[in-house]
């Protein structure tokens, strides 16, 4: 024991610190297979007393950490290299649920769908729905300002998050909100979601629940080509229809999921399938679907299918939400890329990324949010072949300059992290990263939270005089 | 004195020596604002940003607009309407009012609620910092989660972390059917318009005026339809015209609260504000932080 694991274990229990290298192997990853970080240390707090003061002695003894929900994040963003890790998944507390204001207050390691069960009886759900809802947590929702398929019409986290309250690193604890229509002030809430965990450790969240649709209809469109159906989804959007989702899978796509387990009867000959949602009132509802089902024929749709009840809906989901699982089954690895790019450039950008993974001979699959245009072009590969990994690596890089030289950006859901830094500078000037250096220093001057993240570190300014800070 | 940069950079040349010789300075587009409770050191120079002006990017099927700081919300208006589009932040005080200052002042509209306020619609944005840097914020795309949300900082800070240039913006198709009633509303019917708007039907907007409701509804036309015979159900009701908003949203100019006490009395906002306005230059008083 350190003095520091020693300290930890009076304030949250000497169970919930690991430092033992067999113990704190787990923790050595997220979701992102390719990166490996050792904590020092992992601490569990219990409770908000207990989270503020593991953040309060890690301040006085000037080491920094980093911190954690249920690690499926996949960007790299919750590892910690040989400093400490802030586990939250103790405190999953839902503290209330008003159906009346339409929110609920939990504590960060509340687990996405959990959530959703907690205000089922009330007839509403916390729509933010990232695919690894069944396992992450509001807390790393915030810190990376999750999205998923039902963004498309009722927004990511940022529309969702109203109010938190957060330890910053200095120890101090703060309540945010974000400001109502006539109340003056910084949107300090606004800014700490998508914060990556560099503004401070969440104690508790306030978040928006919305009421569940009076209908919802789901169907699957078959193309014969890519560009048909990625043509097809910016005629619904500019037709004025605002489906609650809108996801594209590819051939390479179809392939895994219905090799796996999560076979969803997806039609394998197919080059792509749309799959779309539709919800709200029942009023109006089966004109969306009629003019949807009308838009898909006329751009080259082979057959369209509705889901017949919920169970073959949530047979038609679970295909497009356990595909990024479905394609573990192929290699040991996966490259996960998250590009956004105007969505009347998504057929020519598809178009490239497959003349860019036939040149280095790489297996895209490509699953996505097409109505945001945010595009996952996934390559399963093996981690243990140099040659196969550097032409992933060469492939992801060329995909990615694509999409930003084609006005896109390098991340719209899943963080910058460690995986996406390389890309920083080639998406932003100088004076932005700087910039965005100074948000962080007022919120953690001393930059102790999660360092190395997000923005490389030589673009600030002031970066190099600061404190070094290990432990 | 009055400073009128032409572009960007000038701006950013303006502020730099404004910050090196610490000489305050009003924002200022096209002054449609009244100021009263939202008093700027007299001593201030105006800054004047009305040729900062124009749309710079429209892509109609992207639904995604950037426009200068101080074209007006009329001008954009426009250009989308004849795409089918609009933005939908039609917001208090009227359209002759700029998108840049409806950013930095999050200034809400009567579909706020429906559509999305300037918190929620803005992707992106340019802006000059209290030091004179020239810094990019989010981008043009729907999502973006690419480094920390400078956009969501800008946003409301009414000018005291920096000017805003350029803004970028979602769009929405407009409704298929977009109309607007006037009811005479009963004291027992309005909880019925609470729940209404809280429903599967709810309006784009409801707001009184006159001891009338006047209710926006949009949507397809059955959806319409059907919210129509709700609508009509609350009380005696007559079709109006949809300028009828234009003018609610004039009468009723920004602010529309009066701001009591200073805004960036924590010790977090005035760590923020000393990183982007550490000399204090910026619209200072306009927080009501007191002018020192």
């Amino acid at each position: 024991m350190t003095p520091l694991s020693t300290e930890l274990s009076q304030i949250v229990g000497a169970r919930h610190v690991l430092e033992r290298p067999t113990e704190l192997l787990v923790y050595e990853n997220d979701g992102l297979p390719g990166y490996r970080k050792r904590p020092r240390i992992a601490v569990f707090p219990g409770t908000r007393d207990e989270a503020i003061a593991v953040v309060r002695a890690l301040h006085a003894a000037r080491v920094p950490y980093v911190p954690r929900g249920a690690g499926t994040g996949l960007s790299g963003g919750a590892l910690a290299d040989d400093i400490v890790l802030i586990g939250l998944q103790r405190m999953r507390r839902i503290i209330t649920v008003d159906p009346d204001a339409r929110t609920a207050t939990v504590e960060p390691g509340v687990v996405n769908v959990n959530l959703t069960k907690a205000a089922t009886p009330f007839g509403l759900h916390y729509a933010p729905d990232p695919s690894s809802q069944s396992a992450c947590t509001i807390g790393g929702n915030v810190a990376e300002n999750a999205g998923g398929p039902h963004c498309l019409k009722y927004g990511v986290t940022l529309n969702h998050v109203v109010a938190a309250t957060v330890v910053l690193p200095g120890g101090d604890v703060v309540s945010l909100a974000r400001p109502a229509a006539e109340r003056t002030g910084y949107d300090l809430m606004g800014a700490y979601v998508g914060s990556e965990g560099c503004f401070g450790v969440t104690l508790d969240v306030t978040v928006r629940l919305t009421p569940n649709p009076e209908g919802i209809r789901t169907m699957l469109a078959d193309f014969t080509s890519v560009d048909d159906a990625a043509r097809a989804t910016s005629a619904i959007i500019a037709a004025g229809i605002l489906p609650a989702a809108l996801e594209l899978m590819d051939q390479a796509t179809i392939e895994c999921v219905e090799s796996s387990i999560y076979a969803a009867g997806y039609p394998r000959d197919a080059a792509a399938v749309l799959l779309i949602e539709v919800d709200g009132a029942l009023a109006g509802l089966d004109d969306d679907v009629r003019d949807i089902e009308r838009i898909c024929r006329e751009c080259g749709a082979r057959e369209m299918r509705i889901a017949s009840d919920a169970a073959d809906r949530a047979r038609l989901w679970q295909g497009r939400k356990k595909a990024f699982g479905a394609m573990g089954r192929v290699a040991s690895h996966l490259a996960v890329q998250d590009a956004v790019v105007p969505r009347t450039r998504l057929a020519p950008i598809l178009a490239r990324i497959a003349e860019i993974g036939a040149r280095h001979r790489i297996h895209v699959c490509n699953v996505f949010h097409a109505g945001d245009g945010n595009l996952h072009p996934n390559v399963p590969y093996h981690g243990d072949d140099p040659d196969e990994s550097a032409r992933v690596h060469a492939a992801m890089r060329e995909i990615m300059e694509l999409c930003v030289a084609e006005g896109g950006t390098i991340t719209g859901e899943h963080g910058v992290g460690l995986d996406k830094l390389r890309y920083m500078e080639s998406l932003f000037p100088g004076d932005s990263l700087d910039a965005m250096c100074r948000l962080r220093d007022a919120f953690d001057p001393e930059r102790r939270a999660n360092p190395g993240k997000v923005v490389p570190s030589h673009r600030c300014r002031e970066w190099l005089a600061a404190p070094g800070a290990h432990a | 004195m009055t400073l009128r940069p032409a572009t960007a950079v000038e701006l950013a040349d303006i502020v730099r020596d404004a910050h090196d010789r610490h000489a305050k300075l009003r924002i200022a587009a096209a002054n449609t604002w009244p100021e009263r409770s939202r008093l700027v050191a007299s001593d201030a120079a105006t800054l004047d940003l009305s040729a900062l002006s124009g749309i710079t990017e429209y892509v109609p099927g992207d639904l995604t607009l950037t426009a200068r700081a101080s074209t007006t919300i009329a001008e954009i208006d426009a250009a989308t309407a004849a795409h089918g589009q609009w933005c939908p932040l039609l917001p208090w005080g009227g359209d002759a009012g700029t998108i840049g200052a409806t950013f930095s002042t999050a200034t809400h509209g009567p579909c706020s609620a429906s559509l999305g306020a300037p918190r929620d619609l803005a992707i992106g944005l340019e802006f000059v910092d209290g030091t004179g840097a020239l810094v990019r914020a989010g981008g043009r795309v729907v999502k973006n989660v690419a480094g920390f949300d400078l956009t969501r900082l800008l946003v409301g800070s009414w000018g005291t972390l920096g000017a805003i240039t350029q803004v970028s913006v979602r769009l929405r198709a407009r409704p298929a059917v977009d109309e607007t009633w006037s009811i005479a509303i009963s004291r027992d019917a309005r909880a019925r318009l609470d729940a209404l708007r809280r429903g599967p039907l709810a309006p784009l907007a409801a707001e009184e005026s006159d001891g009338r409701v006047l209710i926006r509804l949009g949507g397809n036309a059955a959806f319409v339809a059907a919210s129509r015979a709700a609508v009509k159900a609350l009380g005696p009701a007559e079709p109006c015209d949809a300028g009828e908003w234009t003018r609610l949203r004039a009468a009723d100019p920004h602010p529309r609260a009066p701001l009591t006490a200073s805004a960036l009395s924590d010790a977090l906002s005035q760590r923020v504000k000393k990183q982007f306005d550490p000399r204090h230059i910026l619209n200072p008083g306009i927080m009501g932080e007191g002018v020192s």
